[in-house]
C-alpha cells in the first residue's frame, strides 16, 4: 500500500464527502488485478422465508481493507457473518451458493468450523471482552489450541497487544479484569485477541460504533497497521469511516450488492443513482 | 420536558394539556413515587422485623436453659424442742406440704414445712435392750428406709402420705406404712449388730444388704404377698452370706434390681460386688475412690440406681458407674467400676448427698455450711454456695424438685425455695461427648425420652446437625450435578421450542408437594432400592455409559439420517435409551445378585459388616434430591441463559468448540447465578422436613455412610415438639433445634450471599 488514509485529514461535515478527503496521488485499485482472498458466488440467506441476501457475488482482495456500507437491514452484516459462518448458530438461516476462501468452498464437508472461524476472526460491534483478565482474554484463543506453556503465552501476547497498540497501556496490568478498561481500550483488546491466534482475515462489525472519537481514532489507525499483515473485512454505518480505512468499498442495499468499486471510485463518482443518494446523505 | 423557565419552542398548538392539569399530575406521580417508595421501605424493614422476632422469639425460648439454679430461703426453725435425737435423713413429698425427718434414735417426724409444726410422730418398735446402729435409705422414689439394730434385726417403714378433701380443700396427711411388718426382721441369725446396711426396693421383693460387726456381709430378700381371700399379707424371707471380706464397710447400696452391692469403707476403697445370683456372689471389682489422705465420707447412688455419687472429706464429689469391660480376655458382661466424671468441688468435707427423685441431680451439703446442686450427665453445678455458719448435716430434696430442707449442727432447719428447671443442657451435654450411665465411654446421643422416670435423656445436637448435613449433602451430591448440567444444556444447547416444554415442566416439579415425595420415597423408592441394589450401582455406571454410546452410535449415523434430527433435539433420541437401559439394568439386578452376592446384596452388606438400613441416605439423596432439583435448575439455566450472546459469539468467533465456550466462558459468567442456585438448593435442603421425615428412619446416627439414615434437626422438631412437655429442658432444646436449624441456614445464605457479590464484581458481564 503507497498510501495510507491515516495521514489524511478527517471530514467532519455529515452527508457529504469531499474529495479532499482523498489523496490526489493515490492510485485507483481494480479489483480484478488485486490477489483475491473471499470470493462470494451466487449468494442467497433466508432467514426462514425471508430472503436477506440475493444473488450476492463478490471479491475480497487479499491485505487490503474492504468496507460494507448501506443502511440499516441492508444485509452487510450478514454477509460479513457468512464468512465465519457465524450464521450457522441461527437455525432458521439457510444459505445457498458459493463462499470460497483461498480457492476453498467453505462449507465443504470437510471445513472444520472452529478451525475455520480461527482463520477468519471477527470482531464485534460491542467489545466483549471475557470476563477474564486482560492476559487471559489474549491468551484465550492460543489455551484453546491447547498452548499453556507460559512463556509462549507471554510473548503472544505482548505481541498482540503491540500489534493492537494497547500494549503501552495495559502492560502494568495485565492480571487486571479486562472490565477495568475504557470502551476503546476493550475493542483494541478484543482485537488483539482475534491476531493472538494468527487468523488470515479479520472481520469487523461495526467496531466503532460504541466508541467515543478518539477511540475511534485509535481503532482506525490500528486496522490501517494490521491490513499489513491481514485482509480486513469492516462493516460500518459511517461513511467518512468507510472512506478513510477501506480500499475497495460495497454498497449494499435491501439484500442486493449495488456496486462495488474502488473506495476512492465509490465516493467520488459512484456508477450508481442509489449509491450516490446514499453517500450524499439524500437516502439512508 | 424541559424545566420550566428554560426556552421552549412551544408550537402553536400544543398537543399537551394544559399546565395546571401537568402540574396536577406531577403531583399525583411524586405523591404515588413516595408512596411506592415509602411501601417497600415498610416491606424490607417488615422482614427484617419479622426475622428478627423469630430470633428474639427462640432464643427467649431458649435463654431460660443458661440459667443456674436459685435457693431461696423461705422459713427456718429451731430443731429442739420439736424432733429428738440425731437426724438421720429428711424427706419431703410432692405437694411441698409436709417433711419427714428420720432420727437416729428411732423416730420418723411428719412436719408442716410452713410452720415446723410436727403433725405426727411415730416411734419405731425399737425394742428394749437394742439400739439403732446404722440407718439406710432407698432411692428416694420408693420412701423406704430401714434402720439397722444391734441384735441383727432390722425395721422398714415407708414415709407415705395420704391426700384428705375436706370440701374444696385438699389436705396432705401423714401415712406411714410397715410394708414387712412392724417388727424387726431378722437380718443376721447369729444376732451381731448391723455396722453398715442398704436398702431397696425391687417391684414386690425389698433387698437388704448389711454388714455385722464381725465382718460377714450378708444379703436378705424378703418378699410381701398379700392373700386374695383374707387380704392377709405374708412375708417370705431369702437369705444369703456374701463371700468373705477383709476389713469393715462403712456404706453400702444396692441397685434397684438387686444386682450390684457396692459397698466402701472411709478409707475410700470401693467395692463391687455381683449378687445377680447371690447364691454364688462375687467380688467383681475393687477401687480407690479417694485421694491419699482424703477419706470417702458420702456414697449415694443417683436415680435409676445406675450411678452414684461419691463425696469426700475435701469436698469432691465424684460420679461412678459400671463399665463393660470391652478386654476380650475379660469374658462376657464383666463390668469395672469407673469414675466418670467430677463436680465442683465443696469448700468442706461432704457430709449428705441427696438424689433428685426423677432426674440425674443431687444435692450436696458439707461441714462448711455451703449447699451445692449438682447434675450428673451435664456435668453442671447449678448452685453452690454458702448458706449456713454451722456444718450441714442433712438435706432434703421434694419430689418435684422446688424445695429443700437442710439441717445445720447448730439444730437449725430451714426450707428454701428452689429454682432449678434446666440442670440438663450445659454446652458440653449439648455439643460434646457425654459418657452416659452404662455406655462403654463418651458418645454423642440423641434420645431425648423414655417410658421410666430413672431414664437419662440424653439431649447432644451432633447427630441431629450432622443428620442435617448428612441428608442435605447427600440431595445435593445427586442433584447439583443434575440439575446443572441439565441447565447447561437446556439453556445452551437446546432447541427454544424443545427449551420451551421442558423449563416450564421441570419448574412445576417444584410444587410438588414433598410431603407426596416424602411418602414415595419412603414406601416405594426405599423398598425397591432395596431389592434391587446392584441396579442403582449398574445404573450409576450404566447410563453414563449408554449416553456416550448413544452419541458415539449418533455421530457415525450418515448425515442423511443426522440431519433428521434438528439441532438441539438430539436430547429426545436419549429419552428412549434412558428408558430402556434403566429398564434393563433392573431387570438384570436379580441376577447380578445371583452371580456375584448369594443371592442378596443386602445380606452380602451385612457379612462384610456394612449396616443397611431400608431407609436410607441414598433414597434421602434422592427423593430430596429430586425436591431441589427444581430450584438450581430453575436458577441456574436463567443464570447460563443469560450469558450475553455477544461473549459466546466472541468465544466461537475465535474458533472454540460450543464446549470449550461453554466451559471456558458461559460457566465462568453465570457462575454468580449457578452458585447461588446450589446454596439456595442446599439450603432447602437443610431445611426440608417431609421428606427426611418419612424417608430417612429417624434414628440419630453419626456417621455418612450412604446406607444408614439420618435424624435432622427439622424432622426432630416435628416428631417430638408435638409430646414434649411445654416449658421443660426438652421443649427448650428443641426450639435450640431451631435455632441452630436457623442460624445454619442464616449462615449459609449468607455466605452464598457475599460469595455471590464477589464472584459478581468479578465475572459480570457488561
Amino acid at each position: 500500500m503507497e498510501t495510507s488514509a491515516s495521514n489524511e485529514p478527517r471530514g467532519s461535515d455529515a452527508g457529504s464527502v469531499s474529495s479532499g478527503l482523498f489523496d490526489e496521488n493515490r492510485q485507483t485499485l481494480d479489483i480484478k488485478r488485486e490477489k483475491v482472498c473471499i470470493e462470494v458466488r451466487d449468494l442467497d440467506l433466508y432467514y426462514g422465508n425471508d430472503q436477506a441476501l440475493k444473488n450476492v457475488n463478490l471479491k475480497i482482495a487479499h491485505n487490503r481493507v474492504t468496507a460494507f456500507i448501506g443502511p440499516s437491514g441492508c444485509g452487510k452484516s450478514t454477509l460479513l457473518r457468512c464468512f465465519n459462518r457465524m450464521n450457522d448458530l441461527i437455525d432458521i438461516c439457510r444459505i445457498e451458493g458459493e463462499i470460497l476462501i483461498d480457492g476453498k468452498n467453505i462449507h465443504d464437508r470437510d471445513v472444520d468450523v472452529a478451525e475455520h472461524r480461527r482463520r477468519v476472526g471477527m470482531v464485534f460491534q460491542k467489545p466483549n471482552p471475557f470476563p477474564k483478565s486482560i492476559f487471559e482474554n489474549v491468551a484465550y484463543g492460543l489455551r484453546l489450541q491447547g498452548v499453556n506453556d507460559k512463556r509462549r503465552l507471554a510473548e503472544v501476547v505482548e505481541r498482540s497487544l503491540r500489534a493492537a497498540a494497547l500494549w503501552d497501556e495495559v502492560k502494568d496490568r495485565l492480571d487486571d479484569n479486562a472490565f477495568g478498561l475504557s470502551g476503546g481500550q476493550q475493542q483494541r483488546l478484543v482485537i488483539a485477541r482475534a491476531v493472538a491466534i494468527e487468523p488470515e482475515v479479520i472481520l469487523l462489525d461495526e467496531p466503532c460504533s460504541a466508541l467515543d472519537p478518539i477511540s475511534t481514532a485509535k481503532v482506525e489507525e490500528l486496522i490501517q497497521e494490521l491490513k499489513n499483515d491481514y485482509t480486513i473485512v469492516i462493516v460500518t454505518h459511517n461513511m467518512q469511516q468507510a472512506a478513510r480505512v477501506s480500499d475497495f468499498t460495497a454498497y449494499m442495499y435491501m439484500g442486493e450488492l449495488i456496486e462495488f468499486d474502488d473506495t476512492a471510485r465509490l465516493f467520488t463518482n459512484p456508477r450508481r443513482k442509489a449509491t450516490e443518494d446514499y453517500i450524499t446523505g439524500r437516502y439512508g | 420536558m424541559s424545566t420550566p423557565g428554560s426556552p421552549v419552542l412551544t408550537p402553536a398548538s400544543s398537543s399537551l394539556p394544559s399546565a395546571e392539569a401537568m402540574a396536577r399530575r406531577r403531583r399525583r406521580r411524586y405523591l404515588a413515587d413516595g408512596a411506592a417508595r415509602w411501601m417497600v421501605r415498610a416491606g424490607g424493614g417488615g422482614v427484617v422485623v419479622a426475622l428478627t422476632l423469630i430470633f428474639v422469639y427462640l432464643f427467649s425460648e431458649v435463654l431460660p436453659m443458661l440459667r443456674g439454679a436459685d435457693v431461696e430461703p423461705v422459713a427456718g426453725y429451731s430443731v429442739a424442742p420439736r424432733f429428738d435425737g440425731e437426724v438421720a435423713g429428711m424427706m419431703l413429698e410432692r405437694y411441698d406440704e409436709l417433711g419427714m425427718r428420720y432420727s437416729r434414735s428411732g423416730t420418723l417426724s411428719y412436719f408442716s414445712l410452713a410452720s415446723g409444726e410436727v403433725l405426727q410422730r411415730v416411734e419405731l418398735d425399737v425394742p428394749d435392750g437394742t439400739e439403732v446402729t446404722t440407718v439406710a435409705m432407698a432411692e428416694p422414689r420408693a420412701r423406704r428406709v430401714a434402720y439397722g439394730l444391734s441384735d441383727g434385726t432390722a425395721l422398714v417403714v415407708d414415709h407415705e402420705i395420704r391426700l384428705d378433701f375436706e370440701g374444696e380443700q385438699r389436705r396432705v396427711l401423714p401415712d406411714p406404712q410397715f410394708p414387712l411388718g412392724e417388727d424387726p426382721l431378722v437380718i443376721d441369725p447369729q444376732g451381731r449388730p448391723l455396722v453398715a446396711l442398704a436398702v431397696q426396693k425391687a417391684g414386690e421383693d425389698t433387698g437388704i444388704a448389711a454388714q455385722t460387726d464381725d465382718g460377714r456381709l450378708l444379703l436378705v430378700r424378703f418378699r410381701t404377698r398379700t392373700s386374695f381371700l383374707t387380704g392377709e399379707t405374708e412375708v417370705s424371707r431369702q437369705a444369703w452370706t456374701l463371700p468373705e471380706l477383709e476389713g469393715r464397710l462403712d456404706l453400702l447400696e444396692l441397685t434397684a434390681n438387686l444386682w450390684t452391692l457396692i459397698g466402701a469403707d472411709r478409707s475410700g476403697r470401693l467395692l463391687y460386688f455381683d449378687i445377680s445370683d447371690p447364691a454364688s456372689a462375687v467380688l467383681r471389682d475393687e477401687a480407690r475412690a479417694v485421694e491419699g489422705g482424703e477419706q470417702l465420707t458420702a456414697l449415694r447412688m443417683l436415680n435409676g440406681t445406675f450411678s452414684w455419687i461419691i463425696g469426700t472429706s475435701e469436698g469432691r464429689l465424684s460420679q461412678w458407674f459400671l463399665v463393660r469391660d470391652e478386654n476380650q480376655d475379660a469374658g462376657d458382661n464383666v463390668f469395672r467400676l469407673t469414675r466418670v466424671r467430677d463436680f465442683e468441688q465443696h469448700p468442706g468435707a461432704i457430709t449428705r448427698i441427696q438424689p433428685e427423685y426423677t432426674r440425674k441431680g443431687f444435692a450436696a451439703v458439707d461441714d462448711s455450711g455451703a449447699l451445692g446442686l449438682h447434675y450428673g450427665t451435664s456435668a453442671r453445678t447449678m448452685f453452690l454456695e454458702s448458706i449456713s455458719d454451722a456444718p450441714l448435716v442433712s438435706v432434703g430434696i421434694s419430689p418435684v424438685d422446688d424445695k429443700l430442707v437442710v439441717e445445720s449442727a447448730d439444730g437449725r432447719l430451714s426450707v428454701h425455695d428452689v429454682r432449678n428447671n434446666h440442670p440438663e443442657a450445659s454446652l458440653k451435654a449439648l455439643w460434646g461427648k457425654v459418657w452416659y450411665e452404662g455406655r462403654g465411654g463418651p458418645d454423642y446421643v440423641w434420645q431425648a425420652s423414655s417410658g421410666a422416670d430413672s431414664f437419662e435423656p440424653k439431649f447432644s445436637l451432633v447427630p441431629l446437625t450432622i443428620g442435617t448435613i448428612k441428608a442435605a449433602l447427600f440431595a445435593m451430591l445427586f442433584a447439583t450435578p443434575l440439575a446443572i448440567a441439565g441447565a447447561i444444556y437446556t439453556a445452551y444447547f437446546m432447541a427454544p421450542r424443545l427449551r420451551g416444554y421442558v423449563k416450564p415442566t421441570i419448574e412445576v416439579m417444584e410444587a410438588l408437594p414433598t410431603v407426596i415425595l416424602g411418602f414415595l420415597a419412603g414406601l416405594w423408592l426405599a423398598p425397591f432400592i432395596e431389592n434391587h441394589i446392584p441396579a442403582v450401582f449398574t445404573v450409576l455406571i450404566g447410563l453414563p455409559a449408554a449416553f456416550l454410546g448413544m452419541a458415539w452410535a449418533f455421530s457415525r449415523l450418515p448425515r442423511a439420517i443426522r440431519l433428521r434430527i434438528p439441532p438441539g433435539w438430539e436430547a429426545v433420541i436419549l429419552i428412549p435409551v434412558i428408558a430402556l437401559v434403566v429398564w434393563g439394568l433392573v431387570q438384570l439386578s436379580p441376577l447380578i445378585e445371583i452371580w456375584f452376592f448369594d443371592g442378596s446384596m443386602r445380606q452380602w452388606f451385612t457379612d462384610i459388616g456394612i449396616t443397611y438400613d431400608q431407609r436410607n441416605a441414598l433414597v434421602v439423596g434422592i427423593a430430596m434430591g429430586f425436591a431441589v432439583i427444581p430450584t438450581i435448575f430453575s436458577i441456574a439455566e436463567d443464570a447460563v441463559f443469560t450469558v450475553p450472546r455477544h461473549l459466546t459469539q466472541g468465544s466461537l468467533a475465535l474458533g472454540a468448540t460450543p464446549w470449550q465456550t461453554v466451559t471456558r466462558v458461559v460457566l465462568l459468567t453465570a457462575s454468580p447465578g449457578i452458585f447461588s442456585a446450589v446454596m439456595i438448593g442446599f439450603g432447602r435442603a437443610v431445611g426440608e422436613t417431609m421428606i427426611v421425615l418419612m424417608a430417612t428412619g429417624n434414628s440419630p446416627v453419626v456417621n455418612f455412610n450412604i446406607f444408614e439414615g439420618m435424624r435432622t434437626l427439622s424432622a426432630n422438631i416435628a416428631v417430638e415438639l408435638p409430646e414434649t412437655a411445654v416449658g421443660s429442658t426438652h421443649y427448650r432444646i428443641l426450639f435450640l433445634a431451631g435455632l441452630v436449624l436457623f442460624a445454619l441456614t442464616f449462615l449459609v445464605n449468607t455466605i452464598a450471599e457475599l460469595v455471590r457479590q464477589r464472584l459478581r464484581a468479578r465475572y459480570s458481564s457488561l
